[in-house]
Formats: C-alpha cells, structure tokens, sequence
C-alpha cells in the first residue's frame, strides 16, 4: 500500500510539474501568442496534447518504463508464487516463446485469460534444460530441477536437450 | 544578474557536469574526446554569453564567438554521426570531421561579408552551414530510427536532442527577432538537454569492460580467414572457445563475449561479460567494435548469441550481427558466432544473412563414435566412468580432455595386466591404440579441417551399416567387461571431486551437489582441477553458509540437524585431505 501510495504521489508530483512548466511557458511567451489567435490555438493546442498524453501514460502505469511488451501465462500455483515474490526465476521454452528482452515489462496472465499483474523482466540467459540446477529451481518456487523438468514435461513435452529461457522478474503490483 | 544569464549559466553548469560525467564514466576515447569538443563549445558558448550581458567579457571579439558558434554545430553533427555510425565504421569515423572544414573558412568570410553572432541564423551561407549541421543531425537520426532495429531507442533520444537545439536556436532566434527583441548571442538554451540526450545514448551504448585485455595495437596473424564473420554452428560453444583459445596462443589479440568466462579466457585471451542490460546488444557491438578498432586483425568470438537475443530480442541482436561483419570487414578481423542455444527460426534467420558457415560436431560425440569403434558398445561405459573420474558431466566433455582420456585408458589396461594375458591382452591393445590413434588425430583437427572433414560418428555409422558383426563387437567378450569393471575401479579411485560429491550428497541429498558446485564456481575451478588445498577452503566456506542459513532457522531440533550435517562434511572433507597427503 505504502509503494502504491508512493508511486501515485512521484506520479503526480511529474506531472504537476509539467503543468507548471506548461503554464510558465505560455506566460513567456505571452507577447508571441498576442500576435494571433491561430499560433496560439496551433502552438498552444500541441503543447497541451502533450501533456494529456503524458498524463495518461503516467496514470496507467506505463511511465517511465513504457508500456507492456508481451505476456507470460503461469499456473494459479505458479502465479501465487510469482505475485508474493516467492519466485523469482520463470523458466519458460526457447522454442515457439516470444518474450522481450530486459528492462520491459510484460503482462502476468492467469492460464485461463484474466491479467493478475506486471512484471518486470530484470535478466534473461538461455539454458539447456538439462543444465538447470537445483537452485534455479528452488528460486524458480520448485523443490528440485527434477520437478521442474517434471512441470515442463507436462506442459510442454520437454526433452533434456531443448533450450529454456531463464528470466528473472519483479512483480510491479497489481492491474490497475 | 537577468533571468537569462541566470538560465543560460544553469545550463553551463549542467554542461560541466556531463562532460565531467562522460570524461570518467566513458569507455571510447575518440567518443569521449568528440563529446568533450562539442560540449565545450556550447560551455564557451553559454559563458561568452552571460559574461557578456553581465558586462565581464565587453570586449569579446565577435569573431571569437563566431568561430564558436560554427565550431559548436560542425561537432554537433558529427558527435551525433559518431553515435550513430562510429561503432559500424571505427576506422573511418575520422571521415566525419571533414564538417570542420568549412568552419575556418566560413569564419575568415564573416567580417567582410558582415556576418555577426546575432544574425547567424540569417539568409546567407554561415546561416545555411549552421542549418545544415543541425539538418544532417536530425536526418541521420531519423533514418537510424526508422532504418534499424538496433539504433532505434538510442536514435530517438538523438531526436529530442538535436530538436530541443533547433527549436531553442534558429527557430527561437527566429520568434525574437519576430519580437524585436534581442537575441541570446549564440548562447543556447537547450544545450543541457542535448548534452544530456546524447550522454545518455552514450552510455546505453558504453562498451562491456574487459577482463585481462590483450595489448593494444598489431596482432599477429591467425588461421582463421580474416575479414570474415563466421558461423559456429555447434551445440555447445566448444569450438569457438578453443578457437579462440588457439588464435591468441598464437599471438592474435582475441576477445571472448559471453555470460560467464570460460576457463580458457586464462590462455591470454580478453574477456568481456555480457551483463543484464537493456540494450546488451548494442554494448556487445560496441565492446567488440572497440576492441577491433585498437586492435586490428584481432578475433571476437561472440559466445552467447541466444543470451544477447535473451537479453535485447532477437531482430536487435541480428542487426548487431550485421554491423559487426561490416567492422570485421573494415578491420580487417574475424568474428565468430556461435548458434549454440539459438531456436530454430533464429538459425534459419542467421543462415539467411549467407555468412560463411561451419557445422561442427560435439567433441562428445565424436570422441564417444571413435571409442565405439575400438569397444563396441561399451565405449559408453568407459566414458562414463571417466567422466565420472574427473567430476564431468558427459557433454561436457571436449578434444581437451583427449589426454586425459587417453591416460585413463592407458592406466586401465595397466590393471588389467595380471589378470587379461596372451592373446586377448594384445588384442585389447590393439583396440586401444586404435582408438588412440583416432582420439589424437580427431583432437588434433582445427574447427576448420573438422568442418570440411567426415566426422568420426558420421564414418562409423556409414562403415558399420552394412555388417552383421563390427570387430569390436568380435571383441566384445569377458575381457572387454574386465576392461570395464577395470576402468570403475580407476574412476573410484580417482577424483576428488568425486568423493567431495558423496559427501555432500550423503548430508544434504541432491542439493548437496549443487552446494558443491556452487563453492567450486567461487573457487573459479572445474571439478577436474579440485586439489586437497581446495577441500579446505570449501569445508570452510561450506560451514559459513551453512552457519548462517542455520542461524535464520528458529526450529532447534532443525538448528541442531544442520549444525550436524556442518560438522559432519568438515569432518569427512578433512579426512579426504588427510588420506591425501
């Protein structure tokens, strides 16, 4: 709540201070726009576009980090443990899976279609899924690597040989 | 002091800053000193400015200012030229400062001509050059944006840069003196949000640093084809470590990119780690870019081609895989490629870009091939154990462990010498010698002759195909499972690794192993070079990070299990190291 609480006044604080910029630049410019009702409606008229739409990306979330690239679906299990941070690491398969790369953020899904959150992709390195250890395990929320081969087999008919995406992510909270 | 010399010397501050900040944080000098130039330019400018409406610098020459002024925008678009194809062309982005060249001259006209700073952005030709800097600025941007995947953020940052300077110089030089007021003097307002445009671009783009970086300037040849990228095609990137390994023995400055450094980076190769960035691949460029322009004919051998797709998606890093033939082209060096762990659509993507291509085998697999030849069958059970010996997993196996394979062999046999006599025996080391024979000349291969040769797998399996009973099979009889059980008993007797593994294992289950492993990766060693010196340190180390996750456990009986177990792999790491000595 307090992080929520936080982000909604860093947000609001950016842009108040875009208006205030907006504002002072209109009185700077004051003696320019005297000349004509076209310039100011034009110039004016831009300007504030902007700023509308500085507003609706900043309240839906998607500044400064721009808005969702993909999506990654994930059990009721495996999203329980994403969302309370439990697990950090999401192994998913190379082959047939789109996922952007660090530094953007892709919507969590539920399996069966509702978004739960958004997660910020942090590291992503290929694997074979046979050189997944226990620890990428444990920190991916399963007790063993055999487990999780266990999971993807089921899945996704994994074999040893195929190649996983290994991303570690941090929830950003939940859909607004 | 007016609110205009107040504004303008906030941005002279800001201006200090960033070059102050680009000077240290940077990694390529010829960027650094272009950025340095540029932004000092516009420092002189915005100081000549408020000195001169404060009354300090009244007697300031016009032509000084002007000479500035043009200065200022001449490195404007080349430090903008210099970002966007500096890293593509290293030995050519000196071309770029040809921009300089009318600026003297456009200078020495000034006076006759009656161009001054206030109407620099006027109809004639100092104002035209002045536009036309801007104007080349702006249309590189534009087409990087919408040309290249790779440069696409960074050339919009570019964008708001070279706008905020038009829209704060002609276009507002324009509206004053639409209000006849008076102009700022060269001084732009903008020029702390440019600077920092392009410090940013800057950094997102600052080269990975390198680990024992080989010595500047000429290197020797190799034998690799130079100016040439080359594809890796292999499962495991074995060949393009030990090429790379090779290439700098021989004296070739030689630069491996990869997630983790592999052992071999030692053999005086340079190492950079890819780090978790959101543009990795254009720092990947830039990092090899760099290391080429200083060293020509050099070899970058990009390791993890899939993590940089990992870390910045696939058509970023394919673009980055473009530029950087272009900057081995133009260096006359070699960059190699590996396919390991790349999804098929990203192996037909890169097999389309018609680079040369080489197909290797794994050196498992093929070492497995040639001792099947020999033993039949069993071949698998003898790696195995030797694997097991030296603390391998079997498709960690490469043409480097040959030696060691072949002395394990050896030793096996050595202890089969009482029990297999006569005729059997000599038939045994018949089979081994073949099978020397083979592992050495397969070993012996370069990735070039092992791309363009008959590997041994594909020839057993062609020369097998037709027979009922391959001679090894003929062989396959008591002695060779003497042979074998002999190769267990050499492999237990051998490894540390191996008996430091059970100990884990017994105390901790299969976690043990990854513990171990984990402490090894600290130790920077692989399991085959663990020494007893070494069991100390990871008894010891094992103990503090036991130590401490039994600290957090509040359960005692669980607090007193893990002391337990702490005390028991000391105990046991130190009876190995007793039995050692």
């Amino acid at each position: 709540m307090e992080a929520r609480l936080r982000t909604f006044l860093v947000r609001s604080g950016f842009l108040f201070l875009i208006s205030l910029v907006l504002v002072a630049g209109f009185w700077y410019h004051r003696e320019f726009y005297q000349i004509g009702f076209t310039n100011l409606l034009i110039i004016g008229g831009f300007v504030t576009f902007l700023v509308i739409w500085a507003a609706r990306l900043a309240l839906s979330g998607e500044l400064p980090r721009g808005r969702p690239r993909g999506e990654l679906t994930f059990s009721v299990e495996e999203a329980d443990r994403v969302r309370k941070a439990v697990a950090r690491l999401v192994v998913r398969p190379s082959e047939g899976t789109t996922i952007p790369g660090v530094g953007h953020v892709v919507r969590a899904m539920y399996e069966t279609g509702p978004e739960f959150g958004r997660l910020y992709i942090e590291d992503a390195r290929r694997a074979f899924l046979s050189d997944l250890t226990d620890a990428d395990a444990r920190q991916a929320g399963y007790r063993t690597a055999a487990e999780l081969r266990e999971m993807g087999a089921a899945r996704w008919r994994w074999r040893p040989s195929d190649t996983v995406t290994v991303l570690r992510v941090r929830p950003l909270g939940a859909t607004r | 002091m007016n609110l205009s010399s107040a504004a303008i010397l906030a941005g002279v501050a800001v201006d200090a800053w960033l070059l102050a900040f680009i000077a240290i944080r940077g990694r390529r000098p010829w960027l650094q000193a272009t950025y340095a130039a540029c932004s000092l330019a516009y420092l002189a400018l915005g100081a000549a400015f408020v000195g001169t409406n404060e009354g300090v610098l009244a007697d300031l020459r016009e032509d000084v200012a002007l000479g500035i002024l043009l200065l200022a925008h001449a490195l404007t678009a080349i430090l903008v030229l210099g970002l966007i194809h500096g890293e593509t062309l290293p030995r050519r982005r000196s071309a770029a400062f040809l921009l300089l060249v009318p600026v003297p001259l456009l200078a020495y006209l000034a006076p006759t001509a009656g161009w001054t700073v206030a109407t620099a952005y006027q109809g004639h030709v100092l104002g035209g050059f002045l536009v036309l800097c801007l104007g080349i600025a702006l249309a590189e941007t534009v087409y990087a944006r919408y040309s290249s995947r790779l440069l696409a953020a960074p050339s919009f940052w570019l964008g708001v840069g070279v706008v905020a300077l038009i829209v704060a110089g002609p276009v507002y030089a324009y509206e004053l003196e639409y209000l006849g007021q008076t102009p700022l003097v060269a001084a732009n307002l903008a020029s702390p949000i440019a600077l920092a445009c392009f410090a940013l671009v800057a950094v997102q783009a600052d080269p990975f640093s390198i680990t024992s970086r080989p010595s500047k300037g000429q290197t020797k040849p190799g034998s690799l084809p130079a100016s040439d990228a080359i594809i890796f095609e292999e499962i495991r990137p074995k060949y393009a470590l030990r090429t790379a390994h090779e290439e700098s023995s021989s004296g070739r400055a030689t630069l491996i990119l990869g997630r983790t450094a592999p052992a071999m980076a030692a053999g005086g190769a340079g190492f950079a780690a890819l780090l978790p960035v959101r543009h990795a691949s254009l720092r990947a460029l830039t990092t090899a870019s760099e290391f080429l322009a200083t060293s020509h004919g050099g070899l970058v051998v990009v390791e993890d081609l899939a993590d940089l797709s990992a870390l910045s998606d696939w058509p970023t890093t394919v673009a980055a895989v473009v530029r950087l033939r272009h900057v081995a082209r133009g260096t006359g060096s070699t960059v190699v490629f590996s396919t390991c762990r790349l999804t098929d659509p990203e192996r037909r993507a890169l097999r389309d870009l018609r680079f040369t291509w080489w197909s290797l085998p794994d050196p498992a697999r093929e070492i497995d091939a040639i001792l099947t030849q020999s033993f039949g069958k069993g071949a698998a059970r003898l790696l195995a154990s030797f694997s097991r010996a030296h603390g391998l997993r079997q498709d960690e196996l490469t043409t480097e462990h040959v030696p060691a394979l072949l002395d394990f062999l050896t030793r096996t046999l050595a202890e089969l010498s009482g029990v297999v006599v006569g005729t059997a025996s000599h038939g045994l080391r018949t089979q081994l010698e073949a099978a020397a024979s083979g592992l050495r000349s397969f070993a012996a291969q370069t990735a070039e002759e092992v791309a363009r040769g008959k590997w041994p797998s594909r020839v057993s399996s062609e020369s097998h195909a037709d027979l009922l009973v391959t001679a090894a099979d003929y062989w396959k009889g008591k002695e060779m499972e003497e042979l074998f059980a002999a190769a267990d008993t050499v492999g237990e007797r051998e490894p540390l690794f191996e008996r430091a593994r059970a100990v884990f294992v017994e105390q901790l289950g299969d976690a043990g192993e990854s513990l171990l492993r984990t402490q090894l990766a600290h130790l920077g060693k692989k399991p085959e070079e663990l020494d007893p010196s070494d069991l100390v340190r990871i008894a010891d180390r094992a103990s503090i990070d036991l130590g401490s996750l039994a600290a957090i456990v509040d359960i005692p009986q669980e607090k007193a299990r893990i002391q337990k177990q702490i005390d028991s792999i000391r105990q046991q790491l130190e009876l190995i190291v007793e039995e050692e000595k």
